[in-house]
């Protein structure tokens, strides 16, 4: 071919290539009825019986349908008592052993099939069944039948005081019978990827790695969503959420950063609210092993770690010092308990009195939140004031969390949320001596008295009875220092102004109620 | 003065087959290998005297001083937990540097050896050898290395084992490559018809003549084993905190690259300074050594 | 030799770089420290939930038990489902290569675009100051860490001026296009969608322009040296002695055949850049098999670390047998001499 052609060609094809980067970019529908999320990372699994993951949660959540919800209060704000979704009423045997909801009428699946007993009864036998980690937080042994065409009976063996909102989680969720033929086992590989719910809105699209999409479910039972199209965009770079915030292709931007959420303070146009919730963050120590098996050590490191310091420098003041296990918010909450400070001396008296030590304290911490390198960082400083060697360890998340079921560690960062509004949450697992290791367990603590506690606690269906045993706990495990109690951070989360109807629940972190969410136009 | 060319130890005697006025001058005719040249040392200066030119203890937080803008107290800023970026990138370059010159003299050393003797040897043994290699080689290596810090544990020095091993097959080839060579020539042959040992042969006759293929490659080496040291910090599977290391500090940069730009920057502009005065020493070595590659 | 031997020989070596590749990448994949059941599991889990996702799995089986089922599955073309996507290994792939494949192919071409022109200038005016910017370019490019060029060039084009996207393939607000080759760019000119072929390229510059910088100057510098040896042969100097505009010269004799060693260095990069995508997809977000493999290995999905490690061997064993037959034929001397 001659030189000139050559250029012809290459000259015709720049001028395409030109045009097409201007072209403009077509949005597939109307700006007002598409609500846009921005995620850092793709859904592993919708499977309500399978994931255990919040990060999947924001998904499922408002694809099914539970048998009770969470109440919103008058002025909009989540509650932790719950009221009937798919259940019209309840009752309970006097020992609580027996559990009986008469279900509403009118729900349906989005193929169209009606949400009765027998789906019920599906839902809750398929998830024990697959035996994956939601099926925990139910009691082994529980026997579910559909007693009737719109009445489903609960048989446990023994009496679970917070069993009512169980029934709130994700993993309740109703799934729809007709995944059975969906083949593999119950059709989990197929749910894995797509939904079978009778919540507002089904799974219309996932484009892995790039975007999932939810459109209204049209036999869902109650009132039509306001929002006609909710898409998930998955977006890896806290920058690039934030830029898309600003500039208005997305209205809801999760997981930001704190620096990245102050600098959009006050930006125009967003909104960034604040709420305080349930979700902690802290440090196991292995009571296991030596020299945290003992308790002055414990209580020197303790005394060593600045709080208001990683409050004020990490959470930039968004978030308050826990004082012992339970959060403030939550009832059961014992505000006499101990809460360690800052305090130097006090730290070096206690490690005085062990002689000190020079054994090696692993720390272990992933990359799954962003916060934890900091306060590994901190820490091992603030330790290292003490003359306690701190070794850091980054593991990927899978290698940690095996480390913590095998006890070889020191000292590892942990999070933790209720998945319902009960002291139980942060009391049974992080303290019962048969839950040792990633079971909840985490410090490898063994306290017999401990355990008499948790076990008359949770039979128990007298609140009061249930504060005073719980308050009495509390004392204990302070004094012993357990665990490091680090702080209780607020949720935060930037959103577009445009966004109304936002219910934010402490149960449900990163869940957003699209079914009752609108865009003011 | 001793007669180096009869000296038992190989480097010596081939670094006394070099003639130094010469080598020099050549290297004068080359701005861009003295460049480098000047760039590696200074490199090396700051770096091993790293707590002569910091400011700062690299591990000294400050949580109410976090990311900080570059300023006369802190030339590069701070990071995320008040740490001086600055001092963090001297001590880091021990890291790089360390990382570099362990891999590249085990390595070297080993693959060496390995492919001079399978070169001598011949026969299956050679082709046993070579055949692994070649696999070892098929492996898409940053995969293997990947995997092999992961399975050894994240940190250094594992970083630096799992380079090391992936990169002996191509010291191995090469060495084997220049022995297959050297072994046809008349001064090889004669030894043999002496019935020298094989050892023997490997130690005077060989090693010291596939030398400058080797240092050559080595060279170039140092720059890519800085660079696939700090990515595999970049990606989590080098040094670990607190240890400050180029990659890792580019790694944690990633969050503030935004609003903070200079966290990420600077450390990545050391690797990128690093790299290339070692590449472009390398290659004016190559150039002087090794006429018959000069890219002339 | 006959293409056919070459060809034979070269498969017989290709089953023994893919056994000996799965051995080795399975024996790694098990010194992994971790659980891949308890990962799956999820926070709470009691030991029996583990066990019997280690169950499904086959995570219980003695080790060689476990390679050998997974051969034999590799044979039928299964790989084997990843743990973490809950999908079938291959299918995986099959969605992710395309992606690396686009990535890697625009890079290179981006490479040669600039890097000929460039190895071509720095020969014809050889120690003059183009010369030697050339050179300096090409060193600088073989040092560049990529994952930090990406991240400065995310910082100019998108925080500062806004002109490009920092990640991802296309804008999430568009149709993806009907795939066909799983080539974005490729499947939206097909589809006639210029708006989703507009925002393909506008995705694709900034990686491709990362990932290719580094060989850039790899391809130069081969350029250069094959062409100063052509410079110097006779035939150039009897074109000029009839007369041939040094222009012509260069570019329809000397560079032809000089391009001929280069298809060799080509060939490698491509190799190299498919799995150096690995840090260009991390920083850019590139839903590709670099990206994947990242997340696999810290996911301890060993089914995926395998899929992928069998499936690049593959593909460098087959890029390198297919230059060498490209070689071959073009080059008669070659053929001759085999």
């Amino acid at each position: 071919m001659k030189i000139s052609q050559w250029f012809q060609v290459v000259g015709a094809a720049t001028v395409t290539v030109g045009m097409a980067i201007h072209a403009p970019v077509a949005l597939a529908d109307s700006d007002s009825d598409l609500l846009v999320v921005a995620k850092a990372a793709d859904p592993q699994t919708l499977d309500p019986a399978q994931t255990m993951d919040n990060n999947d949660w924001t998904v499922t959540y408002p694809l099914y349908q539970r048998l009770v919800r969470y109440d919103v209060s008058e002025d909009g704000k989540g509650l932790t008592s719950v009221v009937g979704e798919l259940a019209s009423s309840w009752t309970a045997s006097a020992d609580g052993t027996v559990w009986t909801f008469d279900l509403a009428s009118g729900n349906a699946f989005s193929d169209g099939a009606a949400v009765d007993a027998a789906a019920v009864e599906y839902s809750f036998n398929r998830l024990m069944d697959l035996g994956r980690g939601p099926s925990e937080a139910f009691p082994g042994g529980m026997k579910v039948e559909a007693s009737g065409e719109m009445q489903v009976t609960f048989t446990l063996e023994q009496p679970f005081a917070p069993f009512l909102y169980t029934l709130a989680n994700n993993g309740a969720g109703i799934v729809n019978p007709a995944v059975e033929g969906k083949g593999g086992d119950h059709g989990t590989e197929w749910l894995s990827g797509n939904s079978a719910g009778s919540g507002a809105y089904m799974l219309t699209g996932w484009e892995r790695g790039q975007s999932l999409v939810l459109e209204p479910n049209p036999h869902y039972g109650g009132a039509a969503p306001s929002i006609e199209k909710v898409r998930v965009d998955i977006i890896a770079e806290a920058a690039a959420r934030r830029l898309k915030l600003e500039a208005g292709d997305v209205h809801i931007a999760e997981s930001l950063p704190v620096d990245q959420l102050d600098a959009l303070d006050g930006a125009a146009g967003i909104e960034v609210q604040n709420y305080p919730s349930l979700k902690v963050t802290y440090l196991y120590l292995n009571n296991k092993i030596a020299p945290l098996d003992n308790v002055d050590v414990r209580r020197a490191i303790s005394n060593a770690v600045d709080y208001q310091g990683i409050i004020d420098g990490i959470l930039d003041g968004n978030g308050v010092q826990m004082r012992g296990p339970i959060p403030e918010g939550m009832w059961g909450q014992n505000k006499a308990a101990i809460q360690y400070s800052y305090d130097l001396d006090a730290a070096k008296k206690a490690l005085s009195m062990v002689g000190g030590t020079s054994e090696e304290i692993t720390f272990l911490y992933s990359g799954r939140d962003p916060l934890w390198e900091p306060i590994a960082i901190a820490t091992q400083a603030y330790l290292s004031q003490l003359g306690l060697n701190v070794k850091l360890e980054k593991l990927a998340n899978a290698t940690m969390r095996e480390r913590f079921d095998t006890g070889e560690f020191g000292i590892a960062t942990g999070n933790w949320s209720p998945d319902f509004a009960d002291p139980y949450m942060f009391t049974n697992y992080w303290f019962d001596s048969k839950r040792h290791g990633l079971a909840g367990n985490r410090s490898w603590y063994t306290n017999d008295k401990v355990d008499g506690l948790l076990q008359k606690a949770v039979v128990s269906s007298d609140p009061a009875e249930r504060t005073a045993l719980y308050g009495e706990l509390q004392e204990i495990v302070t004094d012993e220092a357990a665990y490091v109690y680090l702080f209780q951070k607020d949720y935060r989360i930037a959103v577009r102004e445009d966004v109304a109807g936002f219910v934010f629940n402490p149960m449900l972190e990163d869940i957003f109620n699209f079914g009752s969410m609108s865009l003011s136009k | 003065m001793s007669d180096v060319s009869v000296s038992p130890n190989p480097l010596k005697r081939a670094l006394g087959r070099v003639n130094w006025g010469y080598l020099w001058y050549q290297l004068k005719q080359s701005p861009l290998t003295l460049g480098g040249g000047a760039i590696v040392l200074t490199v090396l200066l700051l770096v091993i005297f790293a707590p002569v030119f910091a400011t700062h203890d690299p591990n000294a937080i400050d949580l109410r001083a976090r990311l900080t803008a570059p300023s006369l107290t802190h030339f590069f800023g701070t990071d995320e937990v008040g740490r001086d970026i600055y001092s963090r990138i001297l001590y880091g370059g021990r890291q790089s540097v360390a990382v570099g010159f362990f891999v590249v003299i085990v390595a070297g050393l080993s693959g060496t050896l390995i492919g001079a003797f399978a070169g001598l040897i011949g026969g299956r043994v050679d082709t046993v050898i070579m055949r692994l290699m070649d696999v070892v080689l098929s492996v898409p290596s940053l995969v293997l290395i990947m995997a092999l810090a992961a399975a050894l544990g994240p940190s250094l020095i594992n970083a630096a084992i799992a380079i090391a091993l992936v990169r002996v097959p191509v010291y191995v080839r090469l060495a084997r490559g220049q022995t297959l060579l050297i072994r046809e020539m008349s001064f090889v042959t004669a030894a043999e018809t002496f019935k020298a040992s094989r050892l023997h042969i490997l130690r005077w006759h060989i090693l010291p003549n596939i030398l400058s293929p080797v240092m050559v490659q080595a060279t170039l080496d140092l720059g890519s084993t800085i660079l696939l040291a700090s990515a595999l910090s970049f990606i989590g599977l080098g040094a670990q905190q607190p240890t400050a290391e180029w990659g890792a500090m580019v790694a944690t940069g990633r969050n503030y690259i935004l609003d903070q730009w200079w966290y990420s920057a600077f450390p990545g502009f050391a690797i990128l300074i690093t790299a290339t005065a070692f590449n472009l020493l390398g290659d004016g070595i190559r150039d002087i050594l090794d006429p018959k590659q000069k890219a002339r | 030799m006959s293409f056919l031997n070459v060809i034979r020989r070269r498969l017989m070596f290709l089953v023994l770089v893919l056994f000996g590749v799965t051995v080795i990448t399975f024996t790694i994949s098990n010194l992994i420290p971790g659980d891949p059941a308890r990962m799956i599991a999820g926070d709470r889990a009691t030991p029996e939930i583990v066990q019997n996702i280690r169950e499904d799995l086959g995570l219980d089986k003695p080790l060689p038990v476990q390679y050998f089922r997974y051969l034999e599955g590799v044979v039928q073309g299964d790989f084997g489902t990843s743990i973490r996507t809950r999908r079938p290994v291959l299918e995986d792939l099959r969605i992710f290569f395309p992606a690396t494949l686009e990535l890697a192919l625009t890079a290179l071409l981006f490479a040669t675009a600039l890097g000929i022109p460039l190895g071509v200038a720095s020969a014809v005016w050889k120690d003059k100051p183009v010369d030697h910017l050339v050179r300096v370019i090409a060193v600088t490019g073989i040092s560049t860490p990529a994952f930090w060029l990406g991240l400065l060039v995310i910082l100019l084009f998108y925080g500062n001026l806004g002109w490009l996207p920092s990640g991802g393939r296309i804008d999430p607000s568009l149709e993806m296009p009907n795939r066909v080759t799983g080539f974005l760019m490729f499947d939206s000119l097909l589809a006639g969608d210029l708006a989703a072929f507009g925002s393909a390229l506008k995705h694709i510059l900034l990686p491709a322009f990362t990932l290719g910088f580094v060989h850039l100057g790899v391809v130069a510098r081969q350029v250069r040296a094959a062409m100063l040896e052509e410079l110097q042969q006779d035939y150039i100097r009897t074109a000029k002695a009839n007369g041939l505009s040094r222009f012509k010269i260069v570019f329809t004799e000397a560079l032809p055949n000089a391009m001929i060693p280069s298809i060799t260095v080509l060939g490698l990069a491509l190799g190299d850049l498919l799995y150096g995508a690995v840090l260009t997809e991390t920083v850019f977000a590139w839903p590709g098999m670099g990206a994947y493999v990242v997340n696999s290995i810290q996911a301890l999905d060993f089914p995926a670390v395998m899929g992928f490690t069998v499936v690049v061997s593959l593909a460098y064993v087959l890029i390198n047998l297919a230059v060498d037959l490209i070689y071959m034929a073009v080059d008669p001397r070659i053929r001759e001499v085999s």
